[in-house]
């Protein structure tokens, strides 16, 4: 950005033109002030009728605004009862304007009760006045203007109103509508306008001003929203999980659970390493740091089964005796021409809290940087919430990619006015330019503030839920520090049928936008449950290694109804068992009553199998499940070709572990890790490996401090 | 209309002509509103300030005592309703957070936007920053007039514009030095 480019932003302002209503409602409104000010000047009638505006009394020197928006709630809510539908549509801010039309209506008796009730028809509901439009309703639909007596109605109004002018003490002592109206000019608290039944006194409630604009209050509405404030109530920044337990094959011999893409954990891992500070072990999800990265398992060919399981056996670094069972999975890659239209949102916290180099900053550049990875076709647009609240950018296609980035560079963090619908809007906009074919998602990008106009967890996430039944998915990019959280977004995206990542550096970005983007943007495979019986007569336990967020019950596995993580274009997911091989000495103490169950007779053909995997997937656009199986055999060992990342994969499984708690990998500890890690790094295109093994020396040299 | 003009009919006004305070708002309204939208940066919410500087100026009038332009009295008044109306909006935010109408959201134009974002950037610098700004930057005033509408030294207005220079500069320096 140039220097003083904000000056020169002020100079080139194009303020809109005025609204001829809003103008005309203000001379109105300001001619009937100036009118009860100079009460007894007898000045011709410019444009409207002074003696009518006399009879109120507003405060004097400008408007105490709180109080009077508040005090109107009652005034409004009876003034709207005898508005015509038109009228009411006309509502907006002049709620001086239509009170002091209404006023004499029900000042006086008999002929204006007429006329009132001409004005409503009889059967007009005490209901709750529709929500105001901003719109100015089609001049066909407008009401008279009231300087413009040209129907009978407001004619006998303003007749009978004129003579009553001067008493106008009396006029206010009499009239049930004035009376609130005094009470606007904060004097004793508003007795309930006789005129108000009980019907009217449940809308009162209703009706909220809002400002100077009236708004219904929808408790019905199917999402109601509840204010929250951001950063007032902190409940953790990570949820809290234990690690999963070794199992007995003979209690539990079936594991299940959903895959998991996310690779967020790594990168906040490593941000809080690189800054000087363990992460706390609610922080480590060992799955997210061995899916962090790429390994070579063998991809699927064919976009009808997106892929297909490698399995290795290995023995266990840290435990002797004991094995690892690796379960490798890639998806299918999409071919470029292949990539189906993405329709994308970008959805940016734009809060004050943004102001940071590596947040909005390092947003932008983050989603300038998934520019690349989009055909020209595709559309991205702009919703900001937070700071402000609304549209940025239209669906825009890629090849206009100057008016994107204008956009995208246009914003500053900044103000801390809650900016509702932010969500909303996006999901709104996604909606408008849905590609049936194509993908449809929503990017999220924050630094914690979900305040995205549905602050109540629930309803949220049934929200993100429901729109993700509809075809539009979300996904969580998380930046800076302080107030991320990493729980939210890691919900959000389950819902969502997203990933969650953090970004804490541009390298970051490019990895997930650009390097992983297909995988980010295209999924080949939705629902994806991993299940594994584990044969008892050749394995005694077994210790699923992370995934303990990601877990599911038994029976969940066939049930197509029961959601899970998605796969996208090329991503890879691994998990490891540890298993305790029958007949080796187990750590969990034998049952005495149960006793070892005679190997059943079947099993002897079986009795190379550790166990047997099951995986169900949907494809994309299919909400019936397939399956894949395969025995996972006892001598599998490891393809050679992938010895390098089955141990690199172990090594890191073994640093989150040892992050963690170090419960199960004993004494094999940070210098084991570097070891194995050091074995393994092979060609590391992008660099990420040897990364890693900076990162674990760092905090081996952390660790000796303590 | 030369000067003597407006303040003859300031004068009638004063006295209570209805039509003069009428041809008053007429030729001042565009000003009330433009300095309103600038300030808040969306025209729904400009036209409830500048409603309300209207009635306000009914009501204030007989305080102009002519010591200073009528403009700078009106760009002060124009500028204490709204903050008023912040202050209002403020205690309303509550409600506003019920509603549910990104349509209108969506009906603000891209630059209201960054403008609502530049304004609450100005505002955070400090007091009386963003009024400064909008009067010295956006209305064209010189440190002296902008002074005699914010009821502070020339001076002050020029320290005003020079620390948010450079603060807005350090700022945007910080945002592209992540690049």
């Amino acid at each position: 950005m140039n220097a003083h480019s904000f000056e020169r932003e002020l100079q080139d302002l194009q303020p809109p033109a005025a609204d001829p209503e809003a103008r005309l409602r203000a001379r109105e409104a300001a001619l009937a002030e100036f009118g009860r000010i100079y009460p007894a000047e007898p000045v011709e009638k410019p444009a409207t009728s002074p003696g009518r505006w006399k009879l109120f009394a507003w405060p004097r020197g400008g408007m105490a605004w709180g109080g009077m928006a508040t005090a109107c709630v009652a005034l409004v809510a009876v003034s709207l009862l005898w508005l015509t539908p038109a009228e009411k549509r006309l509502i907006r801010s002049p709620v001086s304007v239509i009170a002091e039309q209404r006023a004499p209506e029900r000042a006086a008796p008999d002929a204006e009760a007429q006329v009132a009730q001409r004005a409503e028809p009889a059967a007009a509901p005490l209901a709750i006045p529709p929500p105001v439009k901003r719109e100015i309703p089609p001049a066909s639909a407008r009401p008279p203007k009231v300087d413009q007596p040209s129907d009978a109605a407001s004619r006998a109004t303003l007749q009978k109103a004129t003579p009553e002018q001067e008493s106008r003490d009396d006029f206010r002592k009499s009239a049930s509508a004035s009376t609130a109206l005094t009470n606007v000019t904060n004097a004793p608290p508003p007795p309930a306008p006789p005129v108000a039944p009980a019907a009217a006194q449940g809308s009162l409630q209703e009706v909220q001003v809002t400002g100077s604009r009236i708004q219904s209050r929808a408790y019905d509405s199917p999402m109601p929203v509840v204010t929250m404030q951001p950063g007032a109530t902190d409940p953790g920044r990570f949820g809290h999980f234990e690690s999963n337990p070794l199992k007995r094959v003979a209690d539990a011999p079936v594991s299940t659970f959903s895959v998991d893409v996310d690779t967020a954990s790594y990168a906040v891992v490593r941000r809080q390493i690189n800054e000087g500070q363990l992460p706390p072990a609610d922080a480590v999800r060992v799955e997210e740091m061995i899916n962090y990265f790429d390994y070579a398992w063998p991809a699927a060919t064919s976009r009808n089964q997106p892929f297909r399981p490698t399995i290795a056996v290995s023995d266990s670094p840290w435990s002797e005796g004991r094995k690892l069972i690796h379960i490798g999975i890639k998806g299918y890659e999409l071919p470029v021409r292949q990539q189906p239209d993405v329709n994308l949102v970008l959805l940016l916290d734009v809060s004050g809290s943004m102001n940071s180099p590596d947040k909005l900053p390092l947003a932008q550049q983050s989603l300038a940087l998934l520019l690349d990875s989009l055909k020209p076709t595709d559309t991205v647009a702009i919703v900001v919430y937070a700071g402000a609240a609304g549209q940025v950018l239209a669906p825009t296609p890629v090849s206009e990619r100057e008016a994107i980035l204008r956009a995208l560079y246009s914003l500053r963090p900044g103000g801390s006015t809650a900016g509702a619908a932010g969500i909303r809007l996006a999901y709104e906009l996604a909606e408008r330019s849905f590609r049936k074919e194509g993908v449809n998602r929503i990017l999220l990008a924050t630094d914690g503030d979900f305040n995205v106009g549905i602050t109540d967890l629930e309803q949220l996430k049934s929200f993100v839920a429901r729109e993700r039944d509809k075809g539009v998915f979300l996904s969580v990019l998380g930046f800076g520090e302080g107030n991320y959280r990493d729980d939210m977004a890691q919900m959000l995206a389950q819902n969502g049928n997203g990933v969650a990542a953090y970004i804490d550096t541009v390298a970051e970005a490019r990895k997930v936008l650009v390097q992983q983007a297909t995988g980010s943007l295209f999924t080949i495979a939705k629902d994806v449950k991993l299940q594994v019986e584990f044969n008892p007569s050749t394995v005694a336990e077994y210790r699923l290694i992370g995934y303990e967020t990601r877990a599911l019950n038994e029976e969940d596995f066939n049930n197509d109804k029961v959601d899970a993580g998605d796969v996208g274009s090329g991503h890879t997911v691994t998990a490891i068992y540890e298993i305790t091989p029958a007949g080796l000495k187990s750590s969990l103490d034998e049952r005495r009553y149960a006793g070892r169950q005679p190997a059943p007779a079947a099993s002897s053909s079986k009795a190379n199998e550790y166990g047997y995997l099951k995986i169900r997937y949907k494809l994309p656009d299919s909400n019936r499940s397939r399956l894949i199986e395969q025995p996972i055999l006892a001598d599998a060992g490891i393809p050679a070709a992938l010895r390098q990342d089955v141990a690199f994969s172990t090594a890191v499984a073994g640093f989150g572990q040892v992050l963690r708690d170090g419960r199960d990998t004993g004494k094999w500890g940070l210098n084991d890790v570097i070891r194995l890690a050091q074995s393994s790094v092979g060609a590391d295109p992008h660099g990420y490996r040897a990364e890693f093994l900076q990162l674990v020396r760092r905090a081996q040299a952390m660790e000796a401090k303590d | 209309m030369d000067d003597q003009e407006l303040l003859g009919l300031i004068r009638r006004a004063q006295g209570g002509d209805a039509a003069a305070f009428a041809r008053l708002l007429d030729l001042h309204y565009d000003t009330i509103h433009r300095l309103s939208w600038k300030w808040c940066g969306n025209r729904a919410d400009a036209d409830d300030i500048a409603q309300q500087a209207c009635i306000k100026l009914a009501g204030s009038l007989p305080q102009f005592r002519f010591q200073s332009a009528f403009r700078s009295w009106l760009y002060h008044l124009v500028l204490s309703c709204a903050r008023d109306w912040q202050r209002s909006q403020r205690r309303h935010d509550h409600d506003e957070l019920l509603e549910n109408h990104p349509a209108s959201q969506a009906s603000r134009t891209e630059d209201s936007i960054y403008l609502t974002q530049l304004l609450s950037q100005l505002d955070s610098l400090g007091e009386g920053m963003k009024d400064t700004a909008l009067l010295v930057h956006a209305e064209g005033l010189s440190h002296a007039e902008a002074g005699a509408v914010l009821g502070v030294s020339e001076s002050t207005i020029s320290w005003r514009i020079h620390t948010m220079r450079k603060q807005m500069n350090r700022r945007e320096a910080v945002a592209g030095g992540a690049l």
